[in-house]
């Protein structure tokens, strides 16, 4: 019996060629449609979640317990004796799910220069792995990156540079605190400028090798501030900083945090921004749904003589009925499959090349300390694609449903004579 | 921007006591012999000038370090300069006025320290930049009442609670003064917050006679929440209302 | 001309042959567009508030300041006080008046804030209490105490919650704020003597918590004449002076009035997107998206008519045929077809703008409320309202209106192409 029905479904389908692609033609682009919006939406969310953590943060950090948010100078990764820093890495770096790790050294002081003077930030960092997890490198604007041909070399930001008076190439005095309470002091070069469009980091930052920053606050090398980390999926952070953490914890006390925790104002953007295209998804679901809705109903209400021909030469209704959800479901399926083919082309460009902002931004700027480019990049979401294709194919059957029902309900005398 | 490990403290009072400057009495001490007592201890600390050789210890988590320097003053002008250990000698402190600029043999220059750098911890020790170098205004900005008198220990004391005026920008809640009876030298001193709770205090001992005067020359200052932190003074050698040069506070004397 | 009414006869009552099947695409293509005009609301709204947000806790929309500041943040850069009366009063100015929300005159300095526990370096604004509520997001955001209510006395200071916790400080501690008079620029200092600080008591009479670290680690608010008189600044002048638009839209209209009223002061007046550049971009970004996806909701909508008429078409050939066999031209067959194509699209618009302009009015007060999306627990702090308003003009719904009309009549002229070339002897087969 099925075997019959699946036939004569699919010969009504061919029959009329032009409603059957109408219909697929509702179902299969409202479905590349929401693909398109659910691929471009996750996008923006991996892009603010990615740009808010590659030019500074990185994505997970370890640190000793209770160095953050104090970040007390004394607190290093394994106390006052320190830890084997390459092997921590290394370890670290074994991890799968782990892109590439570096070590960081912070500091308070004071940046001296010819006549004036201001508070900074320190941060030590060693270059190669540094580069490999954040983007910082990028923005120097003047000058060079911190390199191995000026030891005592340090970059600064622009806003500090015009305020301090100084440029490429001038001394510098960093006086600090040392761990051993001394007044840990001597003399750099600036051998970079740079510009981030973040006032925390063009004003108050200074940038400088990792072993010249121990040396300055006399901390012996095993010791160490923080252990950054960047990884191959980062909406995975949170559960790979937890397993990091039970995994290190073994061999040294360690807190590691992911970005959610370290830039909270971050996630809440990001938060916020997922509710609004939430609910835009929703409605795009809707008015896609709409048009299936209206060309299915449409389309099985025309055919209501076809239906009464068939119960008068002796097809129950509930038969009828099957035969047009049988139609509904092919259809549906077909389209689905039409829309996806359509779509992945676009969907696969968009995550690979992305699309060009290029008229509404320019220059790379910050807000909410996530910097952003012009370049929108898609991301793939799987669940949404799904959800979307199970509710239209949902939507495609009901919507079938009702005037089959209606029909069915006609006697086949009255159902034929419906023009 | 914020600097770790601040603990504010106005122990001014002490170093100026020793160090000092014409301190200002005024009119307002309640008690009358709490003013008379206050008055004989600044002018028996009152100099127009000083020198002095200092030892100073750290004991904290980290362990205990020395520092020793000499310390010159005239009138609002201060230099300190230390001594030892070797890898911090040579670097000097001059004050003043409110200018405050250090020199740091290391890089051989001279940097101006910002008021909020005057805040923090000096060295690594209880004192402040401000504690070396500033002068409070105790009877300007305190009330003084005599709180108790008799025995502390085995020494006869008179004990002297200060409370801040109601317009006094200071931050603590009150600070008590402990002064031996019999020759009304320092023994102690507590700071407090305004919550009640003592925040430090400062210990004297070892009183010897220097230029004519009884002063204590061991001073023991401990923070209230740094259990086994605190930091000691030792003046080995003091000399008051000596002849100092003038040119010995300016920035070529400094890097000498 | 009698034949074209005739046909708009014939068009308005071949919908109503089958009401059930024209009120059902009428009300697709209703719901269509009123899902268009609430995903316009909510993104326009959403777009507005983020602005709001961002400029609530800085300068505003617009700002009047001394000229240079925005680039050297020099505190001794000062506004001259006629200037804050010269804005104030222009403001005040009936057109002007409807279109701002808000002035807030501000004294910015840098001090050093101590207690028994600790001391922070910290960043002085002096306000007026009343002003700077109508354009500023912290007083709503107090966690305890109260914001500032007296204009002129010191009577306490309001700080952030993470400078409480850092200094130790609760309700009515006492905290000593030390200050450097603000010299204006041009006086050298020597290298005599420098300035003296003044020391001064205050205590805290509210916390704040926006979420944003640098604000609440850093800000501490004081009325604007202590702040004034604390740092040695005569009377009336300011730092800033801050507006808050009804309409973010306004901001370069205002800002350009203001510049010609200030002409020949030495001053900067600045649209937020000046005076907030990284603001800007990530909005450029949010404007992008908001195109796209209203690009999207109309090309779904554009494709929705057009399957419904070239179904309605389709269907309809047996009707075509006898019509053309009757005589009707096929010019006119095509036309009648578009007729009713527009006859349809305005009645469901018609639905349409109904239902969403009251699905939309609900969003515009009460405001959909974004919390329920989530399950996973919220940060402690929120920087952004969960809460997104609507917000749609009259432009944007005469925009929409246009824009499905005018996109109706185009998709009709195929399935009207189709109608007027029904193949006669075929279309009357009944089948």
């Amino acid at each position: 019996m099925s075997g019959r029905l699946l036939q004569l479904a699919w010969r009504n389908l061919w029959r009329n060629r032009r409603r059957t692609f109408i219909t697929m033609a509702a179902i299969a682009f409202g479905y590349a449609m929401l693909l398109f919006v659910a691929c471009l939406m996750a996008g923006l969310r991996w892009q603010m979640i990615q740009n808010g953590t590659c030019l500074v943060m990185s994505q997970i950090q370890v640190h000793a317990p209770g160095y953050y948010p104090n970040r007390s100078l004394q607190k290093t990764l394994g106390g006052r004796q320190g830890t084997d820093v390459s092997a921590m890495l290394a370890s670290i770096a074994a991890d799968r799910r782990v892109n590439a790790v570096a070590p960081r050294v912070y500091g308070y002081g004071l940046l001296s220069a010819a006549h004036r003077s201001a508070g900074v930030e320190l941060m030590g960092v060693v270059s190669e792995q540094e580069t490999r997890i954040t983007t910082l490198n990028s923005q120097v604007v003047k000058g060079t990156y911190l390199n191995a041909r000026v030891p005592k070399g340090v970059v600064i930001g622009d806003k500090l540079a015009s305020t301090i008076g100084i440029e490429l190439g001038s001394e510098i005095v960093l006086l600090t605190q040392a761990a051993d309470g001394s007044m840990g002091n001597d003399v750099y070069t600036v051998v970079g400028i740079l510009h981030t469009g973040l006032d925390a980091v063009d004003r108050g930052l200074v940038l400088m090798s990792l072993s010249s920053l121990q040396d300055l606050l006399h901390l012996a090398p095993g010791r160490i501030h923080e252990v950054g980390i960047k990884l191959n999926h980062i909406t995975a952070a949170s559960t790979v900083a937890a397993a990091l953490e039970v995994r290190l914890a073994k061999s040294l006390p360690v807190r590691v945090m992911a970005w959610p925790e370290l830039a909270p104002e971050l996630a809440n953007y990001i938060q916020f921004n997922h509710g609004v295209t939430v609910v835009l998804f929703f409605i795009f679901f809707l008015v896609a749904v709409i048009g299936v809705m209206n060309t299915m109903l449409m389309a099985v209400f025309e055919r209501t003589r076809e239906f009464g021909m068939l119960m008068a030469i002796g097809m129950r209704p509930t038969q009828v009925i099957g035969l047009i959800l049988t139609e509904a479901a092919g259809l549906a399926v077909a389209s689905l499959v039409v829309g996806a083919t359509l779509g992945v082309p676009l969907l696969w460009y968009l995550q690979v090349h992305g699309l060009d902002l290029g008229g509404a931004t320019g220059e790379v700027v910050s807000v909410a300390g996530v910097v952003v480019g012009h370049l929108w990049y898609g991301r793939q979401d799987f669940s949404a694609y799904s959800q979307a294709a199970i509710g239209l194919a949902a939507t495609a059957l009901v919507s079938a449903l009702y005037p089959a029902w209606r029909a069915a309900q006609l006697r086949p005398t009255e159902a034929m004579r419906k023009v | 921007m914020t600097f770790t490990n601040c603990r504010h403290l106005n122990v001014a009072m002490v170093l100026s006591l020793l160090l000092l400057t014409v301190a200002q009495i005024s009119h307002a001490a309640d008690d009358q012999r709490a003013k008379e007592t206050v008055d004989r201890v600044a002018s028996l600390f009152s100099s127009k000038s000083s020198i002095a050789t200092v030892k100073m210890q750290i004991f904290n988590e980290d362990g205990q370090r020395n520092l020793s320097m000499q310390i010159w003053s005239l009138g609002d002008k201060v230099l300190v300069r230390i001594t030892n250990p070797q890898d911090q000698a040579g670097t000097a402190i001059l004050k003043e006025g409110s200018d405050i600029r250090y020199y740091l043999p290391k890089s051989n220059r001279t940097v101006k320290i910002p008021a909020s750098m005057a805040m923090t911890s000096w060295m690594g020790s209880d004192f402040t930049i401000d504690d070396l170098v500033k002068e409070p205004f105790l009877t300007r900005d305190y009330t003084i009442g005599t709180s108790f008198e008799g025995k502390r220990g085995d020494v006869a004391v008179y004990e002297y609670t200060l409370t801040p005026k109601p317009e006094a920008a200071v931050v603590w809640g009150k600070i008590v003064l402990q002064f031996r009876q019999a020759d009304g030298v320092p023994t102690w001193q507590g700071y407090y917050g305004e919550d009640g709770k003592l925040a430090r205090e400062l210990t004297f001992s070892e009183y010897k006679t220097k230029s004519g005067k009884v002063i204590p020359t061991h001073l023991v200052m401990q923070s209230a929440d740094k259990a086994g932190s605190h930091t000691t003074i030792d003046y080995e050698d003091i000399a008051f209302d000596v002849p100092i040069v003038a040119g010995t506070f300016s920035l070529p004397n400094m890097n000498r | 001309m009698t034949g074209l009414y005739l046909l708009a006869k014939i068009s308005w009552r071949n919908l109503w042959r089958n009401p059930r099947g024209t009120l059902l695409t009428a009300l697709a293509l209703g719901l269509g567009l009123a899902l268009l005009l609430i995903s316009l609301g909510l993104l326009d709204g959403g777009h507005e508030q983020t602005i709001a947000d961002g400029v609530r806790f800085g300068p505003g929309h617009v700002v009047v300041q001394a000229r240079g500041y925005q680039d050297s943040s020099s505190d001794e850069l000062l506004l001259p006080a006629q200037v804050v009366s010269t804005v104030e009063g222009f403001l005040q100015t009936g057109n002007i008046k409807k279109i701002v929300r808000g002035v807030s005159p501000r004294l910015l300095a840098t001090g050093l804030m101590s207690s028994s526990a600790s001391s922070a370096g910290v960043r002085i604004v002096g306000v007026i209490p009343k002003d700077d509520r109508a354009v500023s997001l912290i007083p709503q955001r107090m966690v305890e105490g109260t914001w500032l209510t007296s204009d002129d006395k010191l009577s306490g200071v309001v700080i952030g919650d993470e400078l409480a916790r850092k200094l130790e400080l609760k309700i009515g501690s006492k905290a000593v704020l030390m200050t450097q008079a603000l010299r204006p620029p041009g006086i050298q200092t020597g290298t005599a003597s420098g300035d003296e600080m003044q020391s001064t008591l205050l205590r805290v009479s509210g916390i704040f918590r926006t979420g944003l670290q640098a604000i609440d680690a850093n800000m501490i608010f004081l009325p604007l004449s202590a702040a004034q008189a604390l740092l040695g600044v005569s009377d009336g002048q300011v730092t800033q002076v801050a507006l808050l638009l009804v309409q973010e839209g306004d901001s370069p209209l205002v800002a350009r009035a203001l510049r010609k009223q200030l002409t020949g002061s030495p001053v900067e007046v600045l649209t937020w997107r000046e005076s907030l550049p990284m603001l800007a971009q990530i909005l450029g970004l949010d404007h992008a998206f908001n195109y796209i996806m209203n690009g999207v909701i109309l090309a779904m909508v554009g494709l929705g008519i057009l399957n419904t008429i070239l179904m309605r078409v389709l269907e309809r050939r047996y009707e075509f045929g006898v019509s053309k066999a009757l005589g009707l031209e096929p010019r006119q067959l095509a036309i009648m077809v578009v007729g009713e194509s527009l006859a349809l699209t305005a009645i469901s618009l018609t639905l349409g703008l109904v239902l969403g302009l009251s699905v939309q009015h609900y969003f515009a007060t009460a405001g959909l409320d974004l919390r329920w999306i989530f399950k996973a627990g919220l940060p402690p702090a929120l920087v952004f309202d969960p809460i997104l308003y609507s917000r749609l003009s009259v432009v944007r719904i005469v925009w929409s209106v246009s824009i499905v009309f005018a996109m109706a009549t185009i998709i009709s002229f195929y399935p009207a192409l189709k109608a007027a070339r029904t193949d006669l002897p075929d279309a009357l087969k009944v089948l």
